[in-house]
C-alpha cells in the first residue's frame, strides 16, 4: 500500500538548530566586517531559504523527474556564462540585475537531480555502457566548475556523483574501476605503489569475471595512463609544473592561504573547552581571521563556544545527515531515494571538507559550510535540497 | 524486498563513513582545543604568530669545467613588519642602516596594504653592518634581520652579459625578500635557478621578540634552485674579454665548437660588474652605467646585429656553387674596380682582374659576386642563407638575441613597394650589404656550418640539455661546394694575397678565415669569421665596432685569443 508520512521532525529540528547557530555566528563575525548589513541580509536569505524549503517539501517528485535534465542544462549554461561574464571573488558570480548568482552552487543541486534521473532510469531500463553515459552527462558541469577555477567544488561534485553510484548499489570494485585512471596517475610516482595498484586492479577484474576485452581495455588503459603521466609531467617547463602544483594545492602558497590556516587553528584552539564566550573571540576581533563570515565561519563559532559548542554543531550536522540517509532508505521510489542520498552526500562532503579546512587537516578550498556560511545562493540551494529530502522521506510504499 | 535489502550495505557504508569523518573532526578538535588549548589561548591573547619566508639559495652556475661563475654568499637582510613597527623609531633605524628616513617612509607606504608581511629595507649586509641594528632591536619593534643568500658573481665582468644579474622582485605576489633574475640567463632560466622558499613561523611577544618557533606540519626548509652547467669555458672567456678590451673599442667575439654546437665563448666589451645589482645598485652607480657612451650594459655578441659585409661572401659562394650557377674554375669578366648596373656604379675596394671563385674569396673581390649573383634570384639566395641560421634567433636562453635580417622579395615589396626595388638589392646582398643584418653569434654559426660541412648542431649554451641536438642546416651540399669555399677561406690566410695573410704570418695554427668591413657612419665596423680544426674544432666571429677593416683590427684580436688559449703563453702547440 502507498502512504504519506508526516515530515521528519528530528530532521527539521536539526536543520533549524544549525540555522540558529549560523545566524548567531554571522552576527558575531559581521560586527568586525567593514561591509554593512551582512547580518540582516543573512536573515533575509534564511527567510527566503525557508520558502525554498517549503517548496522542496511540496513539489511533486514526478514533475521534478521530468524537469531534471532541463534544470541541469540551464545550470550548465549558467556555468558557461559565468566563465565569460563572471565577476566578484575569482569571477565566480554571475550578476543578474540585483542578484549575484553563484552558478556552481546551482550546478551542485542540478547534478544531484541529473544523476538521480539517470541512475533511476538505468534501473528501469539498463543499457550497454549506461554508466559511462552518466559520467559523460555530468562531465560538463564538473569541468566548467574546475576551469573557473574552482577545483575544490568540482572534486566535491564528483564525490557526490560517486556516492550516489554507491547508493544505487554499485559495489566497491565497480567504484574502484571508475576512479582507477586517477589512481593510476597517482601510482606512477613510485614503483611499489604502481605494483600494489595493479595487483588490486587484477583482483577486482578477476572477481568481477571481466571479459577478455574488458581485461585488455582496463589493464591497458591504466598502464598507459601510468606510463604517460611522468612523461607528460616532464614535458612541462618548471614554471608550468609549479603553477600546476599551486593550482592543485593553494595552501603551498607561502603567504596566502597558509597564513589563514594558522590563524584559524589559533582561533579554534584558543576556544578551549568552554570557549571565549559569545561575541568575545579575540582572533575574530583582531581581524586576524580571514573570511570570518564565509569560509571560516566555523572558526568563529569554535573560538567563541569552545569544544562543547563545536561538538554540538557537529552533532546537529550528524543527526541531519543521518535522518536524510534514513529518508533515502525509506523512500522506495528509486529517483526519490537517490535524490535524498545525493543530498546526504552533498552535506557530508561539504561539512567534512569545510570544517577539516578550518582545523588544518584538509586542503584550502572555497567550499562553504552549509546553513552556516554567509551567502544567498548556497542558502537557497541547500534549503531546497533539504526540503526534497524531507519530501522523499514522506513517501513510502510497502511491497 | 530485494531492492531495499540490497540497499542495506550502502546505508551502512554511508553512515559508517559519516561517523568516521565526524570522529576524525572531533579528535582534531580535542587536540586543538583541549590538548593545545592553553598554548593557543596564550598565543591569541598576548603573543602572535608571524610568517617569515626563508629565501632559497639560487642554483649555482658553472662553466663547462666546473668553474663556479655564480654562487651565493651568506649575508644579512634587514626587514620591517609595518604592523609591528613603531614609527617614532624611524630615525634611529635610518641612521643604523645609513638610509634616509624618507626612504623608509616610502617603503612603508608601499607596503601599507599588507601590514603583517615583512618588507625588505636593506639587503646584502655584512655582520658588522647589521650589528648596530641588532643591538638596538629591543628599541625598534617590527625590525627584523634574516640571513639571506646574496648572489655572487665570481667572474663578474667576463660573464656579465651572459649571466645577467638579479634584483629584488617588485612583483606584488612575490614573497618577502624574493630575488628574481633581471637580465641574461638569470632572467631566462629564473624558474630553474630560483628554488622554492621555505617558511618560518615565529611566535613573537608584544615587543617583537621571537619567543619560539611555531611548529607546523608543513615542510618549511627552503629548497635551493637547480645548478646550471654552461658550455662556456671560463679561461677562454677571460682571454677573449682581455683581448677585446685591449682594442679600446666596443667589440665582441663568439667562439663555438662546430662539432657539437656548444658555445665556448661569447664575450662583449665593455662589460660591467653584475655584483652591483645583486647587492642593490645605488643610483650613482646606475647613472655611471647609463651615461657611459659605450653602453656597457649592451651585449654586442648577440643583441647587436651588423651588416655581415664580405664575411657573407662565403654564403654567396656556397649558394653559387651548390646551385650550379658557377663552377669552381669559372672565371667571369675581370674586375676593373667597379661594376655598373643600370646607371648605378657598384664599386669594388680594389682592382682584381680575372679571378675564379676561390680567388674571389681569397682577395674579397666584390665585382666577381656582382657579376655571378645575377645568374640566380634574390629569393634563392635568401632561402640558402636561412640554412646557415641567418635571419632567426639561434639560442632560446639568450635574452634579447637579435634575429638579424635577411628580407626576401615579399619583405622588400612591403618595405619599398612592388617594383620599388630591383636587381641592385641582390648585388648588395651578394657582398653582405644592403638590408642584410646578422649577429656575431649567427656569423660564428655560418663559419661553423662551413667547417663542419653542414653537420653542425644548433648552437647551445647549457650543457647536456638535449642528448642529440638537431642540426642547424637542413640538407647536404655537394662536396665540391664545401671544398671550394673552405679552400677560399684557407687562402685568405695562407695565400700571400689573402686579406689575412700578414695578420696570421708565423702563427703555429692553421686558420681558415674571411674578413669583412661593414660600412657605417664614421669609421667602418671590422668583422672576421673563421675556424680552426686543430688542436680543437672551433668556429669564431670577431666584430670590432668602428675598427676600420677586418684585417687590421679584428684579425689581431682573433689571433691573440686563439693563440693564447690554444698554444699557451709560449706560443707552442
Amino acid at each position: 500500500m502507498m502512504g504519506r508520512d508526516r515530515p521528519d521532525l528530528l530532521l527539521i529540528l536539526a536543520a533549524a538548530g544549525i540555522l540558529v547557530m549560523g545566524l548567531m555566528t554571522v552576527f558575531s563575525a559581521s560586527r568586525v566586517v567593514v561591509e554593512e548589513g551582512l547580518f540582516s541580509k543573512q536573515v533575509l536569505w534564511t527567510a527566503i531559504g525557508s520558502l525554498f524549503f517549503v517548496a522542496g517539501t511540496w513539489i511533486s517528485f514526478r514533475r521534478l523527474e521530468e524537469i531534471a535534465p532541463f534544470f541541469f542544462a540551464i545550470a550548465c549554461l549558467l556555468l558557461l556564462a559565468t566563465l565569460f561574464f563572471g565577476s566578484g571573488p575569482a569571477d565566480r558570480w554571475l550578476v543578474l540585475g540585483i542578484f549575484r548568482l553563484q552558478a556552481s552552487e546551482l550546478a551542485k543541486a542540478s547534478l544531484v537531480l541529473m544523476t538521480a534521473w539517470w541512475l533511476s532510469s538505468l534501473r528501469v531500463k539498463p543499457r550497454r555502457m549506461g554508466e559511462l553515459l552518466v559520467f559523460l552527462t555530468v562531465l560538463p558541469a564538473v569541468v566548467l566548475t574546475a576551469i573557473q577555477p574552482d577545483l575544490g567544488t568540482s572534486v566535491a561534485m564528483f564525490l557526490v556523483v560517486l556516492s550516489m553510484f554507491i547508493w544505487a548499489g554499485y559495489g566497491p570494485g565497480w567504484i574502484f574501476l571508475i576512479v582507477s585512471p586517477v589512481a593510476a596517475a597517482i601510482s606512477s610516482t613510485s614503483f611499489a605503489l604502481w605494483l600494489g595498484f595493479t595487483a588490486v586492479l587484477v583482483f577486482v577484474l578477476f572477481r568481477r569475471k571481466a571479459t577478455v576485452m574488458g581485461w585488455i581495455l582496463i589493464i591497458g588503459g591504466n598502464s598507459l595512463v601510468a606510463a604517460l603521466t611522468p612523461m607528460a609531467w616532464n614535458v612541462l617547463e618548471p614554471y608550468q609544473q609549479s603553477r600546476l602544483l599551486t593550482f592543485l594545492n593553494p595552501a603551498a602558497d607561502p603567504h596566502g592561504a597558509g597564513w589563514n590556516i594558522i590563524q584559524s587553528e589559533v582561533a579554534v584552539g584558543s576556544g578551549g573547552i568552554f570557549g571565549q564566550g559569545y561575541l568575545q573571540g579575540a582572533q575574530k576581533e583582531l581581524s586576524f581571521l580571514p573570511a570570518r563570515h564565509t569560509d571560516f565561519v566555523f572558526s568563529v563559532w569554535a573560538e567563541e563556544t569552545g569544544l562543547l559548542g563545536s561538538l554540538l554543531l557537529l552533532s546537529a550536522f550528524m543527526i541531519l545527515i543521518w535522518r536524510i540517509t534514513r529518508a533515502a532508505r525509506k523512500s522506495v521510489n528509486p529517483f526519490n531515494s537517490l535524490v535524498a542520498s545525493g543530498v546526504a552526500a552533498y552535506l557530508a562532503i561539504h561539512v567534512f571538507v569545510n570544517v577539516g579546512m578550518t582545523l588544518g587537516i584538509m586542503p584550502v578550498t572555497g567550499i562553504p559550510l552549509p546553513l552556516m556560511s554567509y551567502g544567498g545562493t548556497q542558502m537557497m540551494v541547500v534549503m531546497f535540497l533539504l526540503g526534497l529530502a524531507v519530501n522523499a522521506g514522506m513517501y513510502w510504499r510497502e511491497v | 524486498m530485494r531492492r531495499s535489502g540490497a540497499r542495506d550495505w550502502p546505508y551502512a557504508l554511508f553512515l559508517a563513513t559519516v561517523a568516521v569523518s565526524f570522529i576524525l573532526l572531533s579528535v582534531r578538535l580535542v587536540e586543538l582545543q583541549v590538548v593545545k588549548g592553553d598554548y593557543y589561548r596564550n598565543l591569541s591573547s598576548s603573543n602572535h604568530i608571524r610568517v617569515v619566508s626563508r629565501p632559497a639559495a639560487r642554483g649555482q652556475i658553472m662553466d663547462r669545467n666546473g668553474v663556479i661563475l655564480a654562487d651565493n654568499e651568506p649575508a644579512f637582510m634587514v626587514s620591517i613588519i609595518p604592523s609591528e613597527f613603531d614609527t617614532t623609531t624611524i630615525d634611529l633605524v635610518a641612521s643604523e642602516l645609513e638610509m634616509e628616513a624618507q626612504q623608509i617612509e616610502e617603503i612603508l607606504d608601499q607596503a601599507a596594504s599588507v601590514p603583517h608581511r615583512p618588507v625588505v629595507l636593506k639587503e646584502g649586509m655584512s655582520v658588522d653592518q647589521v650589528s648596530g641594528i641588532a643591538e638596538n632591536q629591543y628599541r625598534t619593534p617590527g625590525v627584523i634581520f634574516d640571513i639571506a643568500p646574496l648572489r655572487r658573481y665570481n667572474r663578474a665582468e667576463d660573464f656579465s652579459h651572459l649571466l645577467g644579474y638579479v634584483g629584488q622582485s617588485d612583483d606584488e605576489e612575490a614573497y618577502h625578500g624574493e630575488v628574481v633574475g633581471r637580465a641574461g640567463l638569470e632572467l631566462s632560466l629564473n624558474e630553474t635557478l630560483r628554488g622554492t622558499p621555505g617558511l618560518r613561523r615565529e611566535v613573537v611577544d608584544a615587543h617583537g621578540r621571537v619567543v619560539e618557533t611555531f611548529e607546523s606540519t608543513e615542510s618549511e626548509a627552503p629548497v635551493p634552485g637547480r645548478d646550471l652547467r654552461l658550455t662556456l669555458d671560463a679561461s677562454l672567456q677571460a682571454i677573449a674579454l682581455e683581448e677585446l678590451t685591449a682594442t679600446g673599442m666596443p667589440a665582441s667575439v663568439v667562439i663555438l665548437d662546430y662539432t657539437t654546437g656548444e658555445i665556448l665563448c661569447a664575450a662583449s666589451a665593455p662589460a660591467f660588474d653584475p655584483n652591483q645589482f645583486a647587492r642593490g645598485i645605488t643610483s650613482a652607480e646606475w647613472n655611471v652605467l647609463l651615461n657611459d657612451s659605450l653602453n656597457p650594459l649592451f651585449c654586442r655578441a648577440w643583441a647587436a646585429s651588423y651588416p655581415p659585409a664580405s664575411t657573407f661572401k662565403v654564403v654567396t659562394a656556397g649558394w653559387l656553387l651548390s646551385e650550379g650557377l658557377v663552377s669552381p674554375t669559372y672565371m667571369p669578366d675581370p674586375c676593373y674596380g667597379s661594376y655598373t648596373l643600370g646607371g648605378t656604379v657598384f664599386r669594388c675596394w680594389s682592382t682584381h682582374g680575372r679571378l675564379n671563385i676561390v680567388q674571389a674569396l681569397e682577395r674579397s673581390c666584390d665585382v666577381f659576386f656582382y657579376r655571378c649573383c645575377q645568374f640566380g634570384t634574390l629569393d634563392g639566395l635568401v632561402a640558402f642563407a636561412a640554412r646557415f641560421g641567418l635571419g632567426r634567433p639561434l639560442v632560446s636562453e639568450l635574452v634579447g638575441e637579435k634575429s638579424g635580417s635577411i628580407p626576401g622579395s615579399e619583405d622588400l615589396d612591403a618595405l619599398y613597394g612592388v617594383r620599388g626595388w630591383g636587381l641592385g638589392n641582390l648585388l648588395n646582398y651578394s657582398i653582405g650589404q644592403g638590408e642584410l643584418l646578422a649577429t656575431p653569434l649567427q656569423m660564428a654559426a655560418v663559419a661553423g656550418v662551413i667547417a663542419s660541412r653542414g653537420s653542425m648542431p644548433v648552437p647551445g649554451i647549457v650543457m647536456g640539455e638535449e642528448s642529440e641536438p638537431p642540426l642547424l642546416s637542413g640538407g647536404n651540399l655537394p662536396d665540391a661546394t664545401w671544398d671550394a669555399v673552405s679552400l677560399g677561406m684557407r687562402n685568405v690566410v695562407a695565400a700571400p694575397r689573402g686579406t689575412l695573410y700578414s695578420v696570421f704570418a708565423g702563427s703555429p695554427l692553421e686558420v681558415w678565415g674571411k674578413t669583412g668591413t661593414a660600412e657605417c657612419p664614421g669609421e667602418n665596423h671590422a668583422l672576421l669569421i673563421g675556424f680552426v680544426r686543430e688542436p680543437r674544432p672551433l668556429a669564431f666571429c670577431v666584430v670590432v665596432e668602428h675598427g676600420g677593416s677586418g684585417s687590421t683590427t679584428a684579425g689581431p684580436v682573433a689571433r691573440g685569443i686563439l693563440e693564447t688559449w690554444l698554444c699557451g703563453e709560449a706560443g707552442a702547440v
